[in-house]
This record gives C-alpha cells, structure tokens and sequence, in this order.
C-alpha cells in the first residue's frame, strides 16, 4: 500500500478523482492567483502546473520547539489544511499527525528520503542544539543534528518553520544552555526559506507551500532569506493604529482612557516599528485580530534576538551589558551629568592653577585699554 | 603691569565653506537630537481631539528626516572641503599622520587637562587634540547617518536610503540597529557639552577671539608663535 | 525471556517521548517513559523582567497555548499583590474554556483516534448504514448518504495514491481494532470536520490576545481594553462574536464530540479495566467564578485521592516544602547537595547533566537516569494528573454538575464507577469535561457582560505594574488547570529580576521517570498489565500513552 504507482496522479487527476468538475478546479485556481497577488494569466498556469505534477512529498521535521508552528499551520483558513495534505502534498512525516509511531514512523521518512531524493521539501520546526554532542534533542536515538543533516541531504529545498527553526527562538535566549541553533547555520548549499514569527501565521505558512507547489519554484526571498510576499513590510507600515501613533496620541499604561480608544501602543513598549511581518496586513486566524488590534503591542516576535530585546513594555531595548534597569537614556544621562561635573571641576582648577597666566592676559589687556 | 605684552597677528582660519558648514552642522545636530530624542520618549499627549487633526509625531518625525538630509549632505560636503579647502581645513589635521601630530596632542593634554603652566600654545587652527576628537567626531557623523539611513531604509522608496538595508543584517535585526541609533545620540550631546565649554575655555584662557572664529573666520595669534609656524613650513 | 521494545517517537502528541517496554506473555511487564529534548527555559528566565515571564514560558507549549502565560501571570501577581479586576477574570476564563475545547478536541480526533478507527476498514463501509448510523448517534447535519459517499470516494482516491501521506505506515487492520467499517468512516469524516472546526473556536484567543496560538496575556489582568463605544476595543461587535464562536462550539462538542466518542467506547469495553495505573490523583483546581483568591468559588475543584479512595479527599498547599518536591535521582540533572533530595520549587534547580548513552543509541540505561523530565512528588507520592483526576475529584466532592456528566455516562456505557480507572476511564473523562467546560464557557460570557452592564469597564489593575513598586524581594506561585491537568509556576524576585523560576507541568507528573525508591509515575504504571498482540505493532501502547494526552515539550520545558 505504501508503494507509489509509476505515474503518479497528478492534482488535477486527483481532484477529478474526487468528483470536482472542471469548473470547480478552474475557480480554485482562479482564487488561487488573486489569493497570491497574480494576474488573471495567473490562474492558468496555476492550472497547468496542478495538472502536470503529483502530490509532492514533505517530510516536516520537529526539533526544539513547542509545536506552535504546527499548531497555527493546521489554523489556515485558505487553502484548509484537510485539503493541503490529501490534495496537495504528500505529508509523509510529521511527529504531530501522522498515524505511525517508532520503527514504521522512521521507515516511512526514510523511504521518502529514498524514494523521492532530491525532490521532496523538508519543512523544519525547532531549533537544533548543538552542545554535548547534540544529546540535548534526541529522536529514535539519534541526535537532531545529524537528523538534519541526513534529511537536508535529499532535500529540494528546505522550508524554516517559526523563529525557533528561523533564529532560535527562546531556547537560544541568553545564556543559551543547549547552544540551540537555526538551521541555516547548519545546512549549507540547499535553498533555505524563512518563516519566521511565533508562531508564523497559519495561512503566511499555507501560502509559502502553495507557493512552490503551485509554480514549482522558491518565492521571492528579501536580503534574509523570507518570502518577500509576508515580510517586507514592518507590522508598524501596516498597522491600523498609525494615524495615532503620527498624531502623538499614544496609550500611556494599559487600561487607560487612551487604551479604551486604541491609540498607538508604542509607549508601552510596542515594537511594531522594528517588526516585518504581515500581521497588520494580514492578521490572525483568518483575519480576526493581531496583537496590536488586541491591545497589546507587538514584541517582535519573527525578527532575530527578539527575546533578548526585551524587556517588552519599553520601547528601548535594555543596553547590552548594563543590566536590567538600563537602556541608552539612562547611561547617557549620566554619562551628561558626570561630564558636567567634570566641566565645573576643570573650570574651578583652571582658575586656581592658571591664576596667574589668566591675571597676566586681563592685565596685558587692560594695559591696553589705558593706553588708548 | 604685566611683564609681556603679545602682539598678535590676525590669520583668516576658517574659510566661509567651513562656518557655513560649522553653523549647519550645529543646527542639524541640535534638531537631530532634539526630535531623535522625542522619536524614542514620545511626551504623553492627553487630548480629545480627533487623530485626524493632528499629525505631531509626523510632524517630529519629518523634522528629523529632512535634518538628517542636511546633516548628511553637510557632511558629505565637508570631506570634499577636506580636500580641496585651506590647510586649516585639510583633512590632515583630524588623522594623526606623523609624530608631530601626537606630540602636539600630548602638549595640549598636560596644559588643558593637566594645566600644567608656563607652556606655549602651539597650533593655529586646530589643535592636535581637537583635530584626533574631531576625528572620531566624523566617525559617530558616519555611524548615525549609516544606522540612520538602514532605519529609515523601511519607509523611503528613494535607491539612495534603500542603500542602506544591508546594515540591520550586521545588527541583526532592527532592534539592535535602533538601540545603537539611539545610544550614539548621547556622543554626540557630551561631545556639544565638552566642545562649547572648550572653546569658551580657550578664548577665555588664551585670549586669541576662539569664539567669534566661526563668525567671521580670523583668529589672533601671537607674533612669535605666528614665526615659528612659519619657520616649520 | 522478556522481549524489549522500544517506540520512538511516539508521534501524535507533543513532543519527543520514548516509551521502552518490556514485554513477556503477551504483556507488559515493565515500562520507562522518557524525555529526550531540552530547552532548560528555566535557566533563561533568571535575571529577567517578571513582567515578561509569561510570553516567555508561554512558549514552553504551543498546543496547550496560553495555558502557561496564565499560570505565569497568576504567580507574578501572588509574587507582587496584584488582584485582577472581574471583567479580567472572565476574559481569562473564557480564554481557558476555548483552550480547553480546543485541545480535547484535537487530541480526540486528530492524536488519539487513529489508536482505534482503522482507516483502511473506512473505505469498505456502507454509506448507506454509515448514515443510518450518524443519523441515530446526533442531530449533526452533515450525515447524508450522499456526503459519507462523496467521503469514502475522496479516501479511496488518496489510498489508492500511492501516497499515503500521514497515514503511512499505521497500523491499519491490527486486531485490535474492533470498529464496524461504517463507524470507522464516521470517525474518519469527523477527523476532516473537526480539523476544520478547531480553526474557529481559537478565534477567541485572537479576539482577546491578538492571535492563536501564543495569545498575549498582561501582568494585572488582560491587554484587551474594553471600548464599548470604539471600533478598537472590546465592544459588542467583538462581544457577539465571541458568544457566537462559544454557542458554535458548543454544538460541535454535543453533536460530534460526545456522540463519537460513546459510539465508539461500547466496541472497547476491555479497555475500562487496562491501563488504570497509579490510582492516585490529583487537582489544583482552576475557574475562579468569584476571584483567583476564592478558591471556593472554582469550577474546578482541587484535592488529592489517594489509592482510589474517592471517599477522602485530600487538600493541597503549594506553598508548604513539604508537598509538591522535585526529584532528579533518575533525571539528567545534578542537585547542587546531592541527587536523591526533593527540592520544593521556590528552592529549585534545574543544572543540566546528561549522562545516559551517546547517540546514536539503541537502548536507554534505564537502571540510571533516563529522562530530561524531573520527577515531581506529592507528599511523596506518585499521582496522576489530568482530565480523569479533576473529573473524579470534582465527583469525589460531590459536585452535582460532575456527578451529573458522570453518572449519566455510566449508565449509557453500562459500566460500573472503577471503570474510570482505566485508559477507557481517562479518554471519556476528557470528553465528560469538555460538556462541562462548553457550558461554563457562557456562563462565564454572561458573567462578563453582566459586569460590562453594570458599568465596570476595568481589564487590568496596573498600580502595582512599575517596578519602583515593588519590595526588593518577592515570592510567588500559580496554579492552574492545564488541559492536561495540574500546572503550578513559582518564583522568587528579588531586585526587580527574576531569581528563581520553576515550573512543575502536568506531563511532568504523569510522564516523569521512577523516583529514587522505583516507584513508578502515571505513565509507567498504567502500561505495566497492557495485552500485546504483536510486538512489532504495539498500538496497544499508543492507546495507554495517548489517553494521557502526552505532552513533552511541557514537561521538560
Ligand atoms: C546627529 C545625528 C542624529 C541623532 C542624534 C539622531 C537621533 C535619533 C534618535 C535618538 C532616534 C530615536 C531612536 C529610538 O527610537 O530610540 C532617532 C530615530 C531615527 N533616526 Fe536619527 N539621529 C541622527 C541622525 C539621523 C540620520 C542622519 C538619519 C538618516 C535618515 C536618521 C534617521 C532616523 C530614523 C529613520 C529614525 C527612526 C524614526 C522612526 O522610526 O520613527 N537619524 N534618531
Ligand atoms: C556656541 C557654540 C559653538 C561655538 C562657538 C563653536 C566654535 C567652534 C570653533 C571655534 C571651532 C574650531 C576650533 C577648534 O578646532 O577647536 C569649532 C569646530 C567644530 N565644531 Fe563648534 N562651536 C559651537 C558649537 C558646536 C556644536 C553644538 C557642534 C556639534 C555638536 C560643533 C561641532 C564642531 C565641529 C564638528 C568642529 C570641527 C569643524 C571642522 O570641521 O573643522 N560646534 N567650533
Ligand atoms: N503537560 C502539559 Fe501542557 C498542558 N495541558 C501544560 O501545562 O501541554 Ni503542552
Ligand atoms: S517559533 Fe515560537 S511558536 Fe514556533 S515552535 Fe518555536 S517557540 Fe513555538
Ligand atoms: S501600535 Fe505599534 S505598530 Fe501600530 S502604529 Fe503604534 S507603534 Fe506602530
Ligand atoms: S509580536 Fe508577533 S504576531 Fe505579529 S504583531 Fe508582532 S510580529
Ligand atoms: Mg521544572
């Protein structure tokens, strides 16, 4: 049963299969290209390359994380993730869903490895540490660093779930015990696309796949590696409380009058203004909310070191190796104060010690002025 | 009466390029700081009126950026004068290139610092000390307007700041960019602080016109210094 | 000779978990349940911002999302003196009733009902008879020839694939399973609607905190002004979209749920006397219906049982050292005046060292420490937590509404009160709590718009939320009921940073390893007993495991 026929049914195949008719396919693939930003010509090829390929396998591997990512994956609203993964993709390992565990679980990944070499997409979920050996994330008694290493090999191209497989996440928050590390730093000369966010929003995920299923090529990455399409614009450029934030008006403690009102979050700590993500475009859950909308400022939780930019409800990040209670401000105002002290003390000891040459130039010009 | 009388001569120092530029520089830097600071502790602005009626923080904002144009373009302008402009103005008097330069700085560090007494004053325009801080001066101008342009990379569509993005990737991210941005300001309120007291400083203890330099360019040097510098060239 | 075998991973759960079991006579005669991945996020709290504390262990879990910001804020605030206005205290209610649907929901149909729906067996049914079926289990529209036709023909297509995706590799036409075709296909039919469904109730996490999963919660109360005249707050639209998303869940939990789930509890009867384990439990209770600080006031009742003695219920005090300790003489951690001593949280240390095989391994040396999870003790005592411990305590207290759920059940399945204690027992105590939960939750609606009615527009109490309001040192602890049962956070502040943070997570009662004496945790326990059919297909295991609900990520955080 588990044994692929030699010419696999393609999308269009299987959606036949099931009882759609042509008409029905078309339309999908039409809201598909307005979904993805594309012109009417769009849809075509869409179509044509839904006709053309099957399913293609994805093994999703999960590491130092907290499921999150898997979690909000299953939270798309369009496509649904029921007909991502019996139409679209073969989902042929995920720990979370699938049904065989042990032994069976890692045959049918290693089967994927080997029968679709070089052309599956391995999606990550979780951060890798690399400490002692990497002893500090085990699965099936083998570490993930060489887990990774091992499915990377076979990849097409390799999908980075989250902040903890994009940057590290919290585990890698100083002092960092486990060294957990992000996988571009461990797997070089394959295509690596980021999905960073905490987790990434469910329908930026389905999006990315549909992506590169629908026209069998990477999205558009920015200078970091993310889909262009979801992050390149800061949470702060999209965000529906700007006109407040460009007035002034902004919520000075939770709760209050201008909370009530939803004025601008950035002085309890909103760090929309740093932030790219599509959240203000977007937002979650199929357009429900997103933090700020919710009255909480964003954290920044899909951009690198977030975590140790805290802490979250001040605007300025604490200065690195001053300690908690310190950020830029603080430093400099002192730093101002002792070199105003500073001043008064060389004004007073300039005065004594140079009495005399001083004395001399008001008597040299004084001098002068009886002359005239 | 006091045992010696000073002749002084009067040496144009600061070409007008240079004062145009000082007095510019200063009032972009005051506006930088000032709006820069407010950028990151905005004041709390209880008001009923509608959002749309208002656009003070743009307004902030905006300040900020069209100084950070002139402060940029300033700069810029001031390198090339390095160049091209007199010797006062040449760029060899901000980058320590022979032993000179550090003697001369070591000179003004005991008479300013450790006012040791009964010492000459040496140099006409700058002097060494000044030029060396001057020089790092230069490299806080680079810093801001760098971390200044990768910030302001987001909102602008113009090639010339879009330039810039490549620096939050150092910074990892905006977070980082942002603090250092923000902290650099403080360079440059205690290098305001430390060079207005100097230059009062100066003119008081040196009585040479320090101050009224870079209004209209001339100081006032001893005659016999005035020899000795033009023996040395 | 006993046979060792060795599931890793188990997969639909959260987590890595690795059960090693011995097996003799068909049996399960002997089992270590371990953790293998760590983050040691205690060790990243330290020296941080209390304040900050709940987005941070928050994501210890993204399945039980939000459950672990709750408890954080709850012990910040015990720490600092805060008490959380009323309109708060329903929001986060709410919020724990949606989380609750939500996750019993997904672990029934998407973690744990492949352990008994075969879904090859699905493609033979009768749609017809499915129909029929459906029809007389529940009121739920979607029940049509037609629509389990149109179902089975979308399943044959996708077998016959070849690709066979996540259900690759099952253990499909084991004898264990014993469902007609036409059930299976039920339970096949809901697995789809139910992963449609849950994307809908979260939306009251992202109503209130902005997004789901890893909702935002705030220190003092919630983040989510109530604006009633202003499109950015909490106002009636908002409101009425939160009261319909509770009344829809409701209908899915009454018309699929619980209907599925006594469909297919009669064809498993055995497993009402397997899997029983400890027969101690326990609960710190949680829903406060008249404030965090009236522990009478909880929906949840807390208490422990000891020896399925349901007659005597037992309190519990988290701030006493001598109750809930944390034991590592099995675990890969070093305690700094010796490995066999039990730890009270507030003293808590979590200094890592591995010293078990290095991978790649085979085996684990589970006479030594085997597991990244510590093993937490009550009094002592190795308890269970979770779902089946708050439905017995709420019925060894005597609560009508447990009694009620309880009672009734029974009767339905036919099976006396000791069938609780069971793998069976635990799987339909989830369901039980979740009718409860999905009641409360517009219970607690009303309550909020009661308050809302009477003019109190209060969401958060920040007098205290600025530091220069603190004492130079604090203590705290917070409790709630995690879905997968009792979650407990303390910590010690002192200088306005965190100096200590410890997290005693349900998982890691149930999944921990043994304890310095060899006696068992809950997970350990129940498999010993477990009837094996094939070794090399060991669903049985998956069953006893999966009713736990595993979650590792938690545990070991
Ligand atoms: C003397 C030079 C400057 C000083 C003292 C200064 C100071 C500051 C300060 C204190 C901030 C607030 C940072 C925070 O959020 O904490 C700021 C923001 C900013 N500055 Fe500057 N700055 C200078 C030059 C520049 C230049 C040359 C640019 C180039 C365009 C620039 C662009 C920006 C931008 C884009 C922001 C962020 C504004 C926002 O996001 O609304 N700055 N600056
Ligand atoms: C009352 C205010 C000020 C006066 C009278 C003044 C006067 C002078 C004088 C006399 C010099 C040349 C002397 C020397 O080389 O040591 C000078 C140089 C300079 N001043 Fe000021 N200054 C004032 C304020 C400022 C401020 C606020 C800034 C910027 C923060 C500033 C930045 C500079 C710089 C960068 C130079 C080097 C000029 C060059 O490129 O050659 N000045 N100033
Ligand atoms: N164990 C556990 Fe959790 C739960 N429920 C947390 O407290 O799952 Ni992720
Ligand atoms: S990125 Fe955040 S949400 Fe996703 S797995 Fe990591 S911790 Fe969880
Ligand atoms: S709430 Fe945050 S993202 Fe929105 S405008 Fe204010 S600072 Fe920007
Ligand atoms: S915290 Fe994250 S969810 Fe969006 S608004 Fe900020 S990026
Ligand atoms: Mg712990």
């Amino acid at each position: 049963m588990t044994n692929h026929p030699t010419r696999r049914p393609t999308y269009y195949e299987e959606l036949r299969g099931k009882g759609y008719s042509r008409r029905d396919f078309m339309k999908f693939c039409t809201t598909m290209a307005a979904y993805l930003g594309l012109q009417a010509s769009g849809a075509a090829q869409i179509a044509s390359a839904l006709q053309k390929t099957p399913r293609i396998p994805v093994i999703w591997l999960h590491f130092q994380e907290c499921t999150c990512c898997s979690e909000s994956f299953i939270r798309s609203s369009h496509p649904i993730v029921a007909d991502i993964i019996i139409d679209n993709i073969s989902l042929d390992y995920t720990e979370t869903l699938m049904a065989a565990s042990g032994h069976q679980a890692e045959a049918a990944k290693a089967k994927t490895m080997k029968d679709y070499h070089g052309e599956y997409i391995l999606c990550v979920e979780g951060s890798v540490p690399v400490a002692n050996d990497g002893v500090y994330c085990c699965i099936g008694g083998k570490s993930a660093v060489d887990i990774l290493q091992e499915s990377a090999a076979g990849a097409k191209a390799i999908l980075c779930w989250g902040s903890c497989a994009c940057n590290g996440c919290v585990q890698s928050a100083k002092p960092n015990p486990t060294s957990a590390t992000p996988i571009h730093k461990l797997v070089k000369g394959k295509p690596i696309i980021k999905v960073p966010g905490c987790p990434p929003i469910g329908e930026v995920m389905a999006g990315v796949l549909i992506h590169m299923i629908t026209f069998g090529r990477l999205p558009e990455l920015d200078r970091v590696g993310r889909p262009k399409a979801f992050y390149s614009k800061r949470v702060h450029d999209t965000c529906y409380r700007r006109p407040f934030y460009d007035a002034g008006l902004f919520v000075e403690t939770f709760d209050d009058e201008n909370a009530q009102k939803g004025y601008c979050l950035y002085k309890v700590g909103c760090k929309g203004p740093m932030t790219y993500n599509a959240c203000g475009a977007m937002r979650w859950n199929n357009g429900t909310s997103y933090p700020i909308q919710s009255g909480h400022g964003c954290f920044g939780c899909s951009e690198e070191n977030f975590w140790d930019n805290g802490p979250i409800y001040r605007q300025m990040a604490n200065f690195p190796g001053f300690g908690i209670e310190s950020n830029a401000d603080k430093i400099g105002i002192i730093a101002a104060g002792v070199t105003a002290a500073g001043i008064a003390a060389h004004a007073v000891a300039t005065n004594l010690r140079k009495k005399k040459l001083i004395h001399n130039l008001v008597e040299e010009g004084k001098e002068a002025e009886k002359e005239l | 009466m006091s045992t010696l009388t000073h002749k002084l001569r009067r040496v144009f120092v600061w070409e007008l390029p240079v004062r145009a530029y000082h007095w510019l520089n200063v009032l972009a830097i005051v506006a930088l700081c000032v709006t820069g600071y407010l950028i990151g502790n905005p004041p709390g602005i209880m008001s009923q009126s509608e959002a749309s009626h208002r656009y003070l923080f743009g307004t902030i904002r905006f300040i900020h950026f069209v100084a950070a144009y002139v402060f940029f373009f300033n700069f810029v302008f001031r390198i090339y004068w390095g160049f091209v402009g007199n010797k006062y103005a040449n760029w060899k008097n901000f980058v320590p290139t022979n032993r000179k330069f550090f003697k001369e700085m070591w000179q003004v560090i005991s008479i300013d610092i450790f006012l040791k007494k009964n010492r000459e004053h040496i140099s006409v325009g700058h002097n060494a000390l000044a030029g060396f801080i001057y020089f790092f001066t230069f490299i806080a101008f680079l810093v801001q307007c760098i971390t200044g342009f990768a910030l302001y990379a987001d909102m602008s569509h113009w090639w010339f700041a879009d330039a810039f993005i490549w620096v939050s990737g150092i910074f990892g991210d905006n977070f980082g960019l942002r603090n250092w941005h923000h902290a650099t300001m403080w360079f440059f309120i205690l290098f305001a602080i430390v060079h207005v007291y100097l230059v009062f400083y100066h003119d008081y203890v040196e009585g040479r016109g320090e101050i009224s330099s870079m209004g209209g360019g001339w100081k006032f040097i001893e005659e016999e210094q005035f020899e000795k510098e033009h023996k040395e060239d | 000779m006993s046979q060792r075998i060795v599931i890793d991973p188990v997969t639909r759960i959260e987590g890595h978990l690795r059960i090693e079991a011995e097996i003799k006579d068909g049996k399960v005669v002997n089992a270590y349940s371990a953790g293998t991945m760590v983050r040691l996020l205690e060790e990243i709290l330290r020296g941080r911002d209390p304040r900050d504390a709940w987005a941070f262990v928050g994501r210890v879990c993204g399945v039980c999302t939000s459950v672990h910001s709750l408890a954080s804020c709850r012990t910040v605030e015990d720490a600092l003196g805060i008490v959380i206005p009323p309109n708060a205290e329903m929001v986060r209610n709410i919020m724990f009733c949606t989380q609750y649907m939500h996750d019993h929901v997904v672990h029934f149909y998407h973690l744990h009902a492949l352990d008994w729906v075969d879904l090859v067996s699905a493609l033979k049914a009768d749609p017809k008879k499915t129909s029929e079926i459906a029809q007389s289990i529940s009121n739920w529209p979607k029940s049509s020839p037609g629509y389990f036709s149109d179902l089975q023909k979308r399943l044959t297509k996708f077998v016959e694939s070849g690709q066979l995706g996540i259900f690759a590799n099952g253990y499909w036409g084991h004898p264990a399973y014993k469902l007609p075709a036409e059930v299976n296909l039920i339970g096949v039919a809901h697995y789809l609607e139910a992963l449609e469904w849950q994307k809908e109730i979260v939306k009251i996490h992202t109503i209130f905190g902005g997004k789901n999963p890893h909702p935002n919660y705030l220190v003092g109360g919630m983040a989510c002004a109530i604006g009633l005249d202003d499109v950015s707050g909490i106002n009636a639209e908002r409101l009425a979209y939160v009261h319909q998303l509770l009344k829809d869940a409701k209908t899915f939990i009454e018309q699929v749920y619980i209907p599925d789930l006594l469909a297919v509890a009669p064809y498993y009867l055995d497993w009402g006397a397997i899997g029983g384990g400890l027969g101690s439990f326990m609960a710190y209770g949680d829903l406060p219906t008249n404030g965090y600080n009236d522990p009478s006031s909880f929906k949840f009742p807390s208490g422990v049982i000891l020896n399925k003695d349901i007659s005597k219920v037992h309190d519990v005090d988290l701030r006493n050292d001598s109750e809930v300790q944390e034991f590592v003489s099995r675990s890969w951690y070093d305690y700094e005046e010796g490995n066999d001593a039990g730890l009270h949280p507030w003293k808590g240390e979590s200094k890592i060292n591995y010293t078990g095989p290095k991978p790649p391994y085979d085996f684990l040396n589970v006479e030594e420490k085997y597991s990244y999870l510590k093993t937490p003790r009550w009094k002592g005592n190795a308890v269970e937590v979770g779902p089946l411990a708050r439905v017995l305590i709420g019925y060894a207290r005597g609560r009508e509404d447990f009694k009620e759920v309880v009672d009734s059940t029974l009767a339905k399945l036919n099976v006396p009160v000791t069938a609780l204690f069971s793998t069976l027992g635990r799987t339909a105590a989830r369901g039980l709590e979740t009718i409860l939960i999905s009641q409360w939750g517009l219970e607690f609606y009303d309550q909020l718009i009661s308050n809302l009615r009477n003019g109190d527009t209060h969401m958060a109490n920040m007098e205290k939320f600025n530091p220069a309001r603190w004492e130079f040192t604090a203590q705290g602890v917070g409790h709630s009921e995690a879905p997968r049962g009792a979650l407990a956070h303390w910590i010690v502040i002192e200088d306005k940073k965190i100096k200590n943070y410890q997290l005693v997570v349900p998982t890691t009662w149930n999944a921990s390893p043994r304890d310095a004496q060899g006696n068992m945790s809950a997970y350990e326990a129940a498999l010993v007993g477990t009837p094996i059919a094939d070794p090399e297909q060991p669903v049985e295991i998956l069953r006893t495991v999966h009713s736990f609900d595993p979650c590792l990520a938690c545990a070991v955080h």
